[in-house]
């Protein structure tokens, strides 16, 4: 008896500790979509009550630049293989991988911290409400109220959320309040900070103004009375039907139940109504708006590059002229339509229709007012995600996209101190479609460790979106006078003039049936004009100095090779055209006015084009045989394209379906594992029979048969030895691929052109740190000045390399009442002046000054404040 | 004096007839199971298929999601941004449209539903509308080929090591009815009630993240060893977490469930009379108790097999397993049709033909059961 009741206590035990063990929190999943983003200073609307020093960045300080010899990437070995999300940092604690390349959300930061592991830090998805905008009544059949459809509800939403509030419940501070769609602390958001500062602090968290705006806009819909503090229509409370997303990272939850909460404190019932993307994307994006099934849905966003210039995010948002444009849901912002101030200032930001920069920015300032007024969305948080790593390791990672999405960490990833060495790298998975590069995966695990072995002609600035040349020594960019362009860095010159004319004799498009180019006499016989000129000058010994994985030097037709395949895939005279790719021609196509090969060594490209960007670096076109998804030598591609031909092989998974019959099968083309390998083999032999040269009418002035035949050869030798044909000019070799297990392995690539510490400048990004000081009390009518040091890793911060310090002065009501500039002293050091009259015109009692410094070499600005008490 | 003619003795005769009937009622009997076998795999597989869709709001789902995705893409694409408004506007449509084209949602589920189980049912598994395999093909054959060994190797060790050892020990346990280990293994039977990925998240911790002497997840350790017998060490190191999961999970409760199972059989009365007889223990076992319980364990054991194909969804996510469950759990959020139905008809397929060849198995281990006598064995 003792026995069985001993048997029946252990087993009680033992199923109480597993249902305990069960009960206990969970990681939350992890984001899917898209992420990464930025080192973040401080929350834009947390309001410090003492001087604070901004928080220091994130990861270890990266050592000095150290000179080296080494070529190619600082490791001699990078093996990936596949983690579980939920495992991931006990792996790297137990040393199974070093670095878990994908960004975990706010909820695991604390989890990484206490496990004493590095990390990156970008940008994650962002949250906003979307408001169904139909109304006031929905259709007779349900007879629903809805005040949405009113700016002054949806303007009332913002003071009855409180941003800080979500950010530290549910994304444990890890995240940044929102009020706009623009990322905040990212480039735009940055030049406007005088502005944004004054709106966050109109606009913060008021639930007693949300509540008399909102019983002003129920009471003036005819019907709806205030009962009990309650919102009564037909004799029934007005409930808002919530749409709550319980997918992706599971954070709108959270998000949803406040907000749900925050509205029924004010007198609406809400009906909850939890559901996956694709049961309520039926809903809020394809069903009809006045149906009336839903009020409010919890959207997210991503955004992974840093975007210099977001103005076309308001029309995209907020107007029916959005791509979204098909949707009832877009319809239905008829306050933000073409011909409203609104709908007229989102159109001339989408397209820039500006004459300079300022004009631009005035239009930007007055927009982020408007948005708020409107408040389409009501944006709650830009969300971080977090890539945590081992001790030890250095990494340079982008602010926005983070490590795995950055096209720098090939470059820079090491082990501090060391030369050389193995980096166990994990990822959520690996090898998700076939990579070819023109149409193959577009899959985030698969990039990046793609771009570790593709190589580029630029290196997009990790810190700031700006790009810096990697294979060509300068360029010059002209563009057509009155266009919004600026530029910042050195390596371009540009210039403007009054008509850029397109000469004749540049080739402008390509003639798929009779496989020759067009020139602008051509397609445009009374002669055109171009918005942008770009000339990009290659270094002498390019030709020389850069080789593809198979040894094969890299050529000037790489380039011409990849220009016409791009074009003559779209074509449908073209044996190789695929319907799914010929709208990415007629894109190119829309814009593109020419190109001229100025000189062939030194390599030099003349291209013209109307379309532009602000910034003037981003106006080259350098042609380098990179594509979409990936970079390769002509005679890889080349063979894919026979096989294209042959009807064996498609470049995009949609052109392979099409042509797929129940007894034919066509392969997405894969340079990387599965039956394309075979094909490709083949065509390389029949092509070595043939001394086959591709586009011959035009590139046998580029391609000799030698070369072609030698370039056959090492592809042939290549894979021989790696057992694939992802030949690229990058920093590693993909060495090893095991298609099913999900393991590949890159080593470093002797041949590389570069020394190892060539982007070393680009350690942790140089983010402000800043103490402000003054007199903590005032007399008001007298001038005071505070003190504002800056530096960075304790060194005063170099002046050259500051945009601007400025001082935003809050009286006692909150309101911003001056801004001011800091004048340099030295230094690292400056001082904000009040002047007598301003300080005269102030309320007394507790004043704020915050001062705010936004650097050239990093997007993100620095924020500081300083309270003090002013008296009569 | 001979004769041409061949004297049939009626003992002949009527063994004659009696072969005849049998086989006629055999071959009546296979005819019409295998008859009521199609209809219910048809049925089986038009329900899968139906159920996949939703009965059709699928459609209206994945079309959401086409317009929400290419939308997205033209407006993250730089190529495009520069575009002016109504041709990106009509590009973004056309995208759409041909990707609806692509997936036949234009046409009505019910005709679409016919081709999906003609495709089934001829085995012409087609491809997969979203998913490619892992050497880059969207033929669902290659799908589920390339996962099967691995999804045989995890599930064959954990359930063949399962089945015979709960099988053995229910056996030595029964016949000590109220002992230490018998009562032992009944108190920790619900434990069982803890899913085999659970066990895997405490395995993990205890050897991977702790002791660091078996690896967190996947099927080869990264980088892959060079040579055959380093590869195999390697899978082996990799297979022991999960297969333990999984063998765990069910340990004790397929041991009780035996071990009941035994006892009913143990208590024969004929059994009893062996015991009386004095015939030794193993005599009894295999004779009395194992012998007529050998067509419910042959039953289980054919339905173990063929439960091989099913994976283990939640288990192989957490090892990182590349096995057939995660396929179909991948398939059915991004609703893959093709790859769902793939993945069904050939499990329905080995089921029918399980079930179908069970009955002759019966018949053939005892010699109560009779083929097509009432319709179904004894």
């Amino acid at each position: 008896m003792k026995r069985n009741t001993l048997m029946l206590l252990v087993g009680m035990v033992i199923i109480a500790s597993m249902v305990l063990a069960a009960c206990q929190p969970t990681p939350a999943p992890v984001v899917e979509e898209p992420a990464p983003a930025e080192p973040v200073v401080e929350e834009p609307t947390a309001v410090p009550e003492e001087p604070v020093v901004v928080e220091e960045p994130t990861a270890e300080p990266t050592p000095e630049p150290v000179r080296t010899t080494r070529k190619g990437g600082w490791l001699d070995e990078i093996v990936v293989s596949v983690v579980d999300n939920s495992s991931a940092i006990t792996q790297i604690q137990a040393g199974a991988v070093d670095i878990y390349a994908a960004g975990m959300s706010s909820d695991a930061l604390p989890e990484i911290e206490a496990a004493g592991l590095d990390y990156a830090q970008s940008n994650g998805l962002y949250y906003e409400l979307t408001f169904n905008t139909y109304g006031p009544f929905f259709d007779q059949s349900t007879g629903k109220v809805n005040p949405f459809v009113y700016a002054k509800a949806r303007e009332a939403m913002n003071w009855l959320i409180d941003r800080d509030y979500i950010n530290r419940e549910v994304y444990n501070g890890g995240a940044l309040p929102k009020f706009w769609s623009i990322i905040t602390n990212m480039p735009d958001y940055t030049k406007m900070a005088e502005t944004v500062r004054r709106l966050e602090a109109k606009y913060a968290y008021n639930p007693e103004l949300a509540k008399a705006q909102m019983d002003e806009v129920m009471l003036g819909i005819e019907g709806v009375t205030i009962e009990d503090g309650k919102y009564m229509f037909n004799g029934e409370q007005v409930q808002l039907i919530f749409l709550i997303r319980n997918d992706s990272d599971g954070t709108r939850v959270p998000i949803g139940d406040y907000v749900a909460n925050q509205l029924e404190s004010i007198g609406f019932a809400v009906d909850r109504q939890y559901k996956r993307s694709s049961e309520a994307s039926p809903i809020w994006v394809g069903g009809n708006v006045a149906d009336g099934l839903w009020h409010l849905y919890t959207g997210a966003w991503s955004a992974t590059v840093i975007d210099r210039d977001e103005g076309d995010n308001f029309e995209f948002f907020d107007t029916p002229q959005s791509a979204y444009g098909f949707s009832s849901t877009w319809q239905a912002f008829t306050s933000t339509a073409l011909g409203t101030p609104y709908g007229d200032l989102a159109d001339k930001l989408a397209y820039n229709k500006f004459t300079s920069i300022e004009e631009r920015d005035a239009a930007m300032a007055e927009m982020l007012e408007l948005s708020l007024e409107e408040s389409i969305h009501i944006w709650l948080i830009d969300g971080k995600n977090f890539t945590p790593y081992a001790q030890g390791l250095a990494v340079t990672y982008d602010l926005a996209a983070g490590v795995d999405g950055s096209m720098i960490w090939p470059y820079t990833i090491r082990w501090e101190g060391e030369e050389g060495g193995m980096l166990k790298w994990g990822q959520p998975d690996l090898f998700v479609d076939p990579w070819n590069p023109i149409a193959g995966s577009n899959w985030a695990f698969d990039q990046a460790i793609g771009r570790a072995t593709w190589g580029e002609a630029y290196m997009i600035d990790p810190h700031t979106g700006l790009l810096w040349p990697q294979r060509f020594d300068r360029a010059e960019i002209t563009i057509q006078e009155g266009l919004p362009v600026g530029k910042t860095l050195d390596w371009v010159d540009l210039s403007f003039e009054d008509e850029i004319v397109v000469p004749e004799d540049a080739i402008v498009d390509w003639d798929a049936e009779n496989q020759a180019f067009i020139t602008a006499a051509e397609k445009f016989p009374e002669g055109t004009t171009a918005r942008v000129k770009s000339v990009v000058y290659y270094p002498a010994d390019l030709f020389d100095t850069v080789k593809w994985h198979d040894g094969t030097p890299l050529d000037l037709g790489d380039f011409i090779y990849g220009w016409i395949i791009g074009l003559d895939m779209g074509k449908e005279a073209s044996a190789i055209y695929d319907e799914a790719y010929a709208a990415n021609a007629e894109a190119v196509l829309a814009n593109f006015k020419g190109f001229k090969i100025l000189s062939e060594s030194p390599l030099t490209i003349e291209a013209y084009s109307d379309a532009y960007q602000t910034d003037a670096e981003w106006n080259i076109t350098t042609m380098w045989p990179s594509f979409s998804y990936g970079e390769a030598p002509w005679h890889v591609l080349a063979m894919g394209a026979r096989g294209d031909e042959a009807g064996e092989l498609a470049f995009s998974g949609d052109k392979a379906d099409a042509k797929s019959t129940e007894t034919t099968t066509v392969e997405w083309f894969s340079v990387i594992g599965g039956p394309s390998l075979e094909i490709v083999s083949k065509w390389l032999d029949t092509s070595i029979e043939e001394t086959y040269i591709p586009y011959a009418n035009v590139l046998t002035a580029f391609i000799t048969p030698e070369e072609a035949l030698a370039r056959y050869e090492n592809a042939k030798a290549f894979f021989a030895k790696y057992g694939h044909y992802n030949i690229g000019t990058g920093p590693y070799i993909l060495d090893e691929v095991y298609l099913t297990e999900k393991v590949a392995t890159l080593v470093q690539n002797p041949d590389f052109p570069d020394l190892s510490d060539k982007w070393s400048q680009f350690g942790d990004p140089k983010v402000a740190e800043i103490e402000l000081d003054g007199d903590g009390s005032v007399v008001l009518g007298g001038e005071f000045a505070f003190d504002v040091f800056v530096t960075f890793q304790g060194e005063p911060y170099e002046a050259d390399e500051i945009k601007q310090v400025i001082g935003l002065l809050y009286d006692a009501t909150g309101q911003i009442v001056k801004v001011l500039d800091g004048v340099l002293v030295e230094d690292g050091y400056y001082t904000i002046t009040v002047p007598a009259d301003v300080s005269a015109a102030m309320e007394a009692g507790a004043s704020k000054l915050e001062a705010v410094v936004v650097p050239f070499t990093v997007a993100i600005p620095s924020f500081v404040s300083f309270e003090f008490v002013t008296v009569k | 004096m001979g004769s041409d003619v061949e004297i049939t003795t009626p003992k002949e005769k009527k063994q004659k007839s009696g072969f005849v009937t049998t086989l006629t009622r055999v071959l009546k009997y296979s005819g019409v199971r295998l008859l009521s076998l199609f209809i219910t795999v048809v049925i089986g597989i038009y329900l899968t298929i139906m159920i996949a869709n939703m009965g059709g709001y699928v459609d209206q789902m994945m079309k959401s999601e086409i317009q929400e995705r290419i939308t997205m893409q033209i407006q993250m694409n730089p190529a495009f941004k520069t575009m002016d408004p109504a041709t990106r506007s009509q590009l973004t449509q056309e995208r759409i449209q041909s990707e609806i084209d692509r997936l036949g949602l234009e046409r009505p589920l019910v005709i679409r539903s016919m081709g999906f189980l003609k495709n089934a049912l001829t085995l012409n598994l087609g491809r997969a509308q979203n998913m490619s395999s892992d050497s880059g093909s969207r033929n669902v054959k290659a799908i589920i080929l390339e996962r099967i060994p691995y999804t045989l190797l995890l599930m064959g060790t954990a359930n063949l090591i399962l089945f015979f050892s709960t099988l053995f020990l229910a056996l030595a346990l029964s016949r000590k009815y109220g002992s230490f280990w018998d009562k032992f293994v009944i108190t920790l039977s619900p434990t069982s009630s803890v899913p085999p990925w659970f066990y895997g998240i405490f395995l993990i911790l205890i050897f991977a993240a702790v002791l660091k002497v078996l690896p967190f997840g996947g099927v080869i350790d990264a980088p892959v060893p060079k040579d055959f017998l380093g590869r195999a060490l390697s899978v082996g190191r990799h297979l022991i977490l999960p297969a333990s999961s999984l063998i765990l999970s069910s340990f004790f409760l397929s041991i009780f469930n035996w071990r009941t199972f035994f006892l009913i059989y143990s208590s024969e009365d004929y059994v009893e009379t062996a015991k009386a007889k004095g015939l030794p223990s193993r005599d009894i076992e295999r004779r009395y108790i194992l012998r007529p319980t050998l067509p419910t364990i042959i039953t289980a054991f054919a339905l173990l097999l063929i439960g091989l194909w099913a994976g283990a969804i939640i288990t192989e996510t957490v090892f990182q397993w590349p096995g057939l469950g995660r396929v179909t759990f991948r398939a059915i959020n991004l609703y893959d049709t093709p790859v769902i139905v793939g993945t069904t008809i050939i499990y329905a397929y080995l089921l029918a033909i399980t079930v179908f060849l069970l009955d002759f198995v019966y018949a053939l281990v005892d010699p109560r059961v009779k083929i097509g006598s009432g319709g179904g064995p004894q």
